[in-house]
């Protein structure tokens, strides 16, 4: 068998020397003769290059001989270059298999969700400890740091959670409405929306578009510090990370987000109220329910919850960012790992509230 | 035949109207390295970035392998785009993939050639820069003078007949900068490749070097033109006799 290779013996026309001609040179048996005939070649590349390489290989690997006709030298050129054998063993750089059976992913994904909490909690454990020293010495904490991020996680998220707590209020009042109406007691959703939205809805709303919109940000920014190597640069001039810039973010987010919650139930009961003037009921009558079914324990459970929430979503997204690893699509990995990180912490954490509500009986 | 890989004339370069450079006109030859150094702050990137097509030239010419990149239509921009190969300050390789997987990247996208072929292309430009054992490192398992050879690979990926580099030995220590050098010269030497490189390391200028322009922040514009080692000991101008040797001042 002859293989001739062509006058511009480059990617154009080595292509489909590749593709037609070299799965003949691997049928090839121990004993035949491979006549590589470079005579003609003016212009070659890489891809010829890869192609008398690959000839080589399969000449060891299939034991057939090879006879070059090297006139200009382009094949005692390239294996001066390049040893065929070096090349010998691809599966060396196959990367491993990955599992894709359900059960291991299922299994690693509980282990990493697992690892996620944990994690989150040691780094509760590191701003706790900060937040001792900031008591002990308040001038190091960077206030204007703080206030920035306030203004950035509270003022800036206003109308998001304005459009989503009306609508949350709404949706709820037509979903109850409809159904009470049946019973002619449809008065009933003021106090129905009241008490969801102080109780629960409120705190759980903003938290999850904090998550979303805040927490992620935390982690991007802290990421791309971490990728330019500013976090190393803070550690070695003793100026730990996680006061400078973990503690003002977790602040920011915790005091904002009872505010935040306490915005989203009143555009909430906004909502509801549209829904009720549609069914015909008295803006005063609507009005005297939603004010009877404020109670301190009401509003004060939901505080609370928003405030957890808070601590919760600034402790995932600044945890996340500061661990992100040093690439850029590590920082899109620790946005994305910040959001769902919140989402599963405040889904444990709502859950543990419920609990300790029946139990207490509030 | 002409050998000229590069030609510019008259360039004047700058952003959203502000001239940085001007008056810039030079010539690289097929299988030189030409090297545009300079203090900071002179244009060295600005210059490169407006030869490879990066931002438009205010007026003048640039011409690779006889192709305008500037002007030209889509077809000789695409045809100048695919005649060289570039490198940036930090490698810029993809982070999210491997050594191997970012050579292989130019080849998947440009080439027909079946998957095995682009794969032996890539280990063989890998083990060009000393980098094969690697192949499987992601960029971030590797050393600065790593990324900065995986990068060269990954230019050389489509055989282009230039290279050009952005500060190649910025942040690497003298031994691996002068390990870069080394690459560059056989590089030079067995793939007849021409480099233009821009840097203000003293030791890779003389090492490398064929010829070189120095641009100037104050005139904005190149005050000196030739070989490294001519231009240090018998310039007329102050400024680039210094330059050459800082220590003498």
């Amino acid at each position: 068998m002859t293989l001739n290779l062509p006058e511009i013996c480059t990617v154009d026309s080595v292509t489909p020397l590749w593709k037609q001609r070299m799965p003949e040179v691997g049928k090839l048996k121990a004993g035949e003769v491979l006549i590589l005939d470079a005579d003609s070649v003016k212009r070659y590349d890489g891809s010829a290059e890869a192609l008398i390489i690959e000839v080589h290989r399969c000449a060891a690997a299939q034991g057939f001989s090879v006879e070059y006709r090297d006139a200009v030298a382009v094949i005692s050129k390239t294996l001066k270059i390049f040893n065929p054998a070096v090349f010998s063993d691809h599966t060396a750089y196959d990367l491993p298999p990955r599992n894709t059976h359900t059960v291991v992913q299922v299994g690693e994904s509980a282990v990493r969700i697992w690892r996620d909490i944990v994690d989150v909690l040691a780094f509760l454990g590191e701003v706790v400890t900060s937040g001792l020293s900031f008591l002990v010495r308040p001038g190091r904490l960077r206030l204007r740091d703080t206030m920035l991020c306030i203004e950035r996680a509270g003022m800036d998220a206003l109308p998001i959670v304005a459009l989503i707590g009306f609508l949350i209020g709404l949706i709820l009042a037509f979903l109850s409405g409809s159904s009470m109406r049946q019973f002619g007691v449809e008065v009933y959703v003021a106090d129905l929306i009241c008490i969801g939205l102080f109780r629960e809805m409120g705190a759980l709303i903003t938290a999850i578009i904090l998550a979303g919109r805040t927490g992620s940000a935390f982690a991007a920014e802290l990421g791309t510090m971490k990728v330019n190597e500013e976090i190393d640069a803070l550690t070695t001039l003793s100026l730990p990370p996680v006061l400078f810039l973990a503690l003002p973010r977790v602040l920011a987010a915790a005091f904002v987000l009872p505010f935040l919650s306490i915005f989203a139930v009143v555009m909430g009961l906004f909502g509801g109220f549209v829904v009720l003037w549609m069914m015909d009921i008295p803006a005063i009558t609507y009005w005297q329910h939603v004010f009877n079914a404020i109670t301190v324990n009401n509003v004060l459970i939901g505080l609370t919850k928003a405030l957890t929430f808070g601590v919760l979503v600034g402790l995932s997204g600044c945890s996340h960012g500061l661990h992100t690893k040093r690439s850029a699509d590590a920082v899109g990995q620790a946005a994305t790992a910040s959001v769902v990180g919140s989402l599963v912490l405040i889904t444990i954490f709502d859950g543990i509230f419920s609990v300790l509500l029946f139990v207490l009986d509030i | 035949m002409n050998d000229t890989v590069i030609e510019v004339k008259d360039m004047v370069a700058g952003y959203e109207g502000r001239v940085i450079l001007k008056d810039i006109s030079f010539t690289v030859a097929q299988g030189e390295t030409f090297v545009v150094l300079g203090g900071s702050g002179c244009g060295k990137s600005t210059l490169l970035k407006h030869l490879i097509g990066l931002h438009p030239l205010l007026s003048g010419e640039v011409r690779i392998l006889g192709h305008r990149i500037q002007d030209g239509g889509e077809g000789e921009r695409e045809a100048a785009m695919r005649s060289f190969g570039v490198t940036y300050q930090s490698g810029a390789l993809f982070g999210s993939m491997t050594l191997l997987e970012n050579v292989c990247l130019p080849l998947e996208s440009f080439t027909d050639l079946p998957s095995d072929a682009r794969r032996l292309i890539a280990e063989m430009k890998l083990e060009l820069v000393g980098l094969k054992p690697f192949a499987n490192y992601f960029p971030t398992d590797v050393s600065g003078g790593m990324k900065k050879r995986a990068a060269i690979a990954r230019a050389m990926a489509l055989d282009p007949q230039v290279l050009l580099l952005d500060e190649p030995s910025a942040g690497l220590d003298p031994v691996t900068s002068a390990e870069l050098d080394h690459l560059i010269l056989r590089l030079r030497d067995t793939h007849g490749i021409s480099f233009v490189i821009v840097t203000h390391e003293l030791a890779s200028i003389y090492a490398v070097g064929d010829r070189c322009i120095m641009l100037d922040a104050e005139t904005r514009t190149i005050i000196a033109e030739g070989k490294p080692a001519e231009l240090r000991d018998h310039s007329p101008l102050e400024k680039v006799r210094t330059f050459f040797s800082p220590n003498q001042r």
